[in-house]
């Protein structure tokens, strides 16, 4: 075993200088150069859409996996419960909307105000779901942050199962329907049927993630959320209130996860309790595939699942989906632990 | 005139024949009129919960056959019910102990159920071990008689084995009316061709047992009829939510319209939503019994439920003729709209037969009490009896003659209409030929 232990270390040493960068990305550029690109000369409408289905999915699974990401980063707690915040957010999403009169199946037909009033439920549903997950890190998780790190796992696993039964018990095991105020109809590329939806949406996330790497990057509060991510007990010495800054993180990562649940509902019309469990375990693997407590590495590596989906889907069998997802993931994992743009965590 | 006289003793047995048949097949109804005691036979299934409005009008469909059979060879027939449902939903466990009362009572020769195919898995091994007979109004899983698919529509059904270890080494004591899963995809196959005239399709599977299954026979049945199959064949997972990709490729490679083997709870219902800007409205979509008349599944395909296909292991039996006169009397009987579905014509039918079983093995056995293995005999020999499905005989797995696949079109996207979902058509794989009639 020492030795197989070995050579793989040998192996990621050997994998890490210049040449093995070339390597590294050279062999899923090779098998890229050679199984997709050439698809794209034989019909190069069909590739231009399946390529805007992978890009439109990875956005929306991008929304979930910066909560990951971000909660991660500053305290190194895989949040469980973050996939279920998730369902939660689009849950709240449409009962906000059926409050105002916004139920699927009735077109009312808003105009140019369908902008104010997605945008507007948008803001109040982030505004709710964030507010939910600060309370559940205060009852769950922050008495036990100076605990063997087991402690605060298990409890997040306990919450993702305590919301999963709420849900359940709210709504019921169905599928429960969400409104669609995305526009409708669609342009030709290449004789691709590009939805405005998709790109809606795309566009949707985009500025979300611009917004919060702006947030981070430039505000005092993002600087102390950064500080705190480093290291912990000197933030702290700087003045720094880690229980304000950890709050706030929590709060984001749920806003932005209910903006992915309201947006989700848009684009694929339904949900049930136990949705956000499957797609927070796929925006969890983004989050480590890009690099955990990495913000654009998380977005980077819930694009990839998208695309990888995608095209397996369009071109491929569906079952071998999930092979090929996580091959990759060991993949990348084997020769790049910290992932494709590195780890940000804090430091021991 | 003294020909006439000669004939006439034959003239009566003649109408009395007659009589008999129009009193649901029993063998001489009332031809002893002595009072030999009573015969109990038993109606399992879910008669309270959420699936009481399949149960309760199943078991007044047997109370109905018991009504019309009278007394039998002077035995009063006496209906006992048994309630399977636990909090509401069937429950295999509240069914063998169903099973295994109705083994005590020494009056009861037989039974008719379950509703649910796990339920009858393990009543199964219980009823055969005391030769109790057991009728099914409703299980259409395959492997609960057959070890696969039928050999004309081949598909891997995954039974492993499965009938033979619940009958151990005792005679089949299992037999039901309604015919098997595995000639739901083939029916909706020749429907697609045949009334649709659709030659291409993109065919997709929710990956499990059931869903493959219908999916594989579908396939098999539209090439072997001269369809064809296009774009990626699509098995997708619990995690796949968007099923874009996959209906675009089959767009392109030119399906005229799509077949997904599942159900409503594996988003069958999502993929037909998803169409939408992909695929005209109009775009015919198949699915099996796991998406037929509900709501649910109008609800998630929304303004893409109208032109949704679906097919159900059973007759409807307002489109089979012999059924008239069995619904007017029912109806007559039980004139509350609720009590009326297609389950309860056919629990007539199930009810008739295992009464008339009963009547052969009073034969049988001198005209005393039959004994339980008497009447599980007299059952599995059951030929041409004719009743509301026609004529209805068993083979050796237990398994009816009239192989009835009935296919329903929703043409509403209201989920609360899905119950009316129309009658489009239906085959019968017991024919030499099956076709699909549409009338």
């Amino acid at each position: 075993m020492a030795t197989v232990a070995g050579a793989l270390k040998q192996t990621r040493l050997g994998i890490s200088g210049r040449v093995g960068g070339w390597i590294f990305y050279g062999v899923p550029l090779v098998a890229f150069l050679v199984l997709i690109l050439p698809r794209l000369f034989l019909n190069p409408g069909f590739f231009l859409q399946i390529l805007v289905f992978g890009v439109t999915d990875g956005a929306v699974l991008a929304l979930i996996a910066l909560g990951y990401t971000m909660v991660y980063g500053i305290i190194e707690l895989i949040n469980f419960a973050h996939g279920d915040i998730f369902t939660l957010g689009g849950f709240i999403g449409v009962l906000i909307f059926s409050l105002i009169g916004i139920v699927p199946g009735k077109d009312l037909n808003l105009g140019f105000l369908t902008l104010f009033v997605v945008i507007g439920v948008m803001a109040v549903t982030m505004a709710i779901n964030g507010g939910i997950n600060v309370l559940i890190e205060r009852v769950a998780y922050r008495p036990l942050r100076h605990q063997p790190r087991l402690a605060p796992l298990i409890t997040a696993v306990g919450m993702s199962f305590i919301l999963e039964g709420l849900m359940f018990i709210w709504k019921g095991p169905n599928f429960i329907q969400s409104p669609d105020l995305l526009p409708g109809g669609h342009f030709t590329v290449l004789a691709a049927n590009v939805d405005y939806r998709s790109i809606v949406l795309i566009a949707a996330a985009l500025v979300l993630v611009v917004l919060l790497t702006l947030f981070i990057e430039r505000t005092k509060l993002g600087k102390a959320m950064r500080a705190t991510a480093q290291d912990r007990d000197a933030a702290q010495l700087m003045g720094i209130d880690i229980n304000r800054t950890i709050s706030a993180t929590f709060f984001i990562g749920a806003a932005l996860a209910a903006a992915g649940g309201i947006l989700y509902g848009f684009y694929l019309h339904n949900f049930r309790f136990d949705t956000g469990f499957i797609t927070g375990l796929f925006a969890f693997t983004a989050a480590v595939l890009g690099g955990i407590g990495n913000i654009r590495g998380a977005a980077l590596g819930a694009l990839l699942i998208g695309l990888i989906r995608a095209f397996n889907d369009g071109y491929g069998r569906s079952e071998w989906s999930d092979v090929l997802i996580f091959a990759i993931l060991v993949y990348v994992l084997v020769f790049r632990p910290t992932g494709l743009l590195g780890m940000q965590v804090p430091e021991k | 005139m003294t020909r006439l006289k000669g004939l006439r003793p034959v003239a009566v047995v003649f109408a009395a024949s007659l009589a008999a048949a129009a009193c649901g097949g029993s063998s001489g109804g009332s031809s002893s009129t002595a009072d030999k005691g009573e015969i109990h036979i038993g109606v399992e299934m879910p008669l309270s919960g959420t699936e009481s409005t399949q149960g309760q009008p199943i078991l007044k469909g047997v109370q109905y056959a018991a009504q019309r059979a009278g007394k039998v060879k002077g035995f009063t027939i006496k209906v006992i019910p048994f309630d399977d449902a636990v909090n509401g939903v069937h429950d295999p466990q509240k069914g063998a102990q169903n099973v295994q009362a109705m083994v005590g009572d020494t009056k009861l020769l037989g039974f008719v159920g379950p509703l649910n195919s796990n339920v009858a898995k393990t009543e199964i091994p219980i009823a055969a071990d005391a030769n109790l007979t057991m009728i099914s109004p409703a299980n259409t899983g395959v492997c609960l008689t057959k070890d696969n698919a039928d050999s004309r529509f081949p598909y891997d059904a995954g039974c492993g084995g499965l009938a033979k270890q619940l009958r151990k080494s005792n005679p089949n004591n299992y037999f039901r009316v309604v015919t098997t899963d595995d000639y739901q995809g083939p029916a909706m196959a020749d429907y697609f061709l045949q009334v649709l005239k659709i030659q291409k399709v993109g065919v997709a599977s929710d990956n499990q047992t059931y869903g493959k299954g219908i999916a594989d026979a579908f396939t098999a049945e539209f090439k072997a009829k001269g369809g064809q199959v296009v774009g990626p064949r699509n098995d997708y997972d619990q995690n796949t939510t968007d099923f874009k990709p996959f209906l675009t490729a089959a767009k392109n490679a030119g399906a005229q319209g799509i077949y997904v083997g599942g159900t409503t709870g594996t988003k069958v219902c999502q993929v037909r939503a998803q169409m939408n800007g992909i695929f005209d409205a109009t775009t015919p979509f198949g699915g099996g019994d796991g998406i037929v008349q509900d709501g649910e599944c109008v609800g998630q395909a929304g303004a893409m439920a109208p032109n949704v296909f679906a097919s159900i292991a059973a007759v409807d039996p307002v489109h089979v003729p012999s059924a008239k006169s069995v619904i007017d009397g029912y109806k007559k009987a039980y004139p509350d709209p609720a009590d009326y579905t297609a389950y309860s014509i056919v629990a007539t039918d199930a009810g008739g037969i295992l009464i008339n079983a009963i009547s052969k093995a009073i034969d049988d056995n001198g005209g005393n009490m039959p004994k339980r293995d008497g009447v599980r005999k007299a059952a599995a020999s059951t030929k041409n009896y004719q009743g509301a499905l026609g004529s209805t005989s068993f083979d050796a797995n237990g398994d009816t003659s009239v192989k009835i696949i009935s296919i329903y079109k929703y043409d509403s996207a209201d989920p609360k209409k899905a119950n009316d979902e129309p009658w489009v058509g239906q085959e019968n794989f017991g024919e030499d030929k099956p076709t699909v009639k549409t009338s």
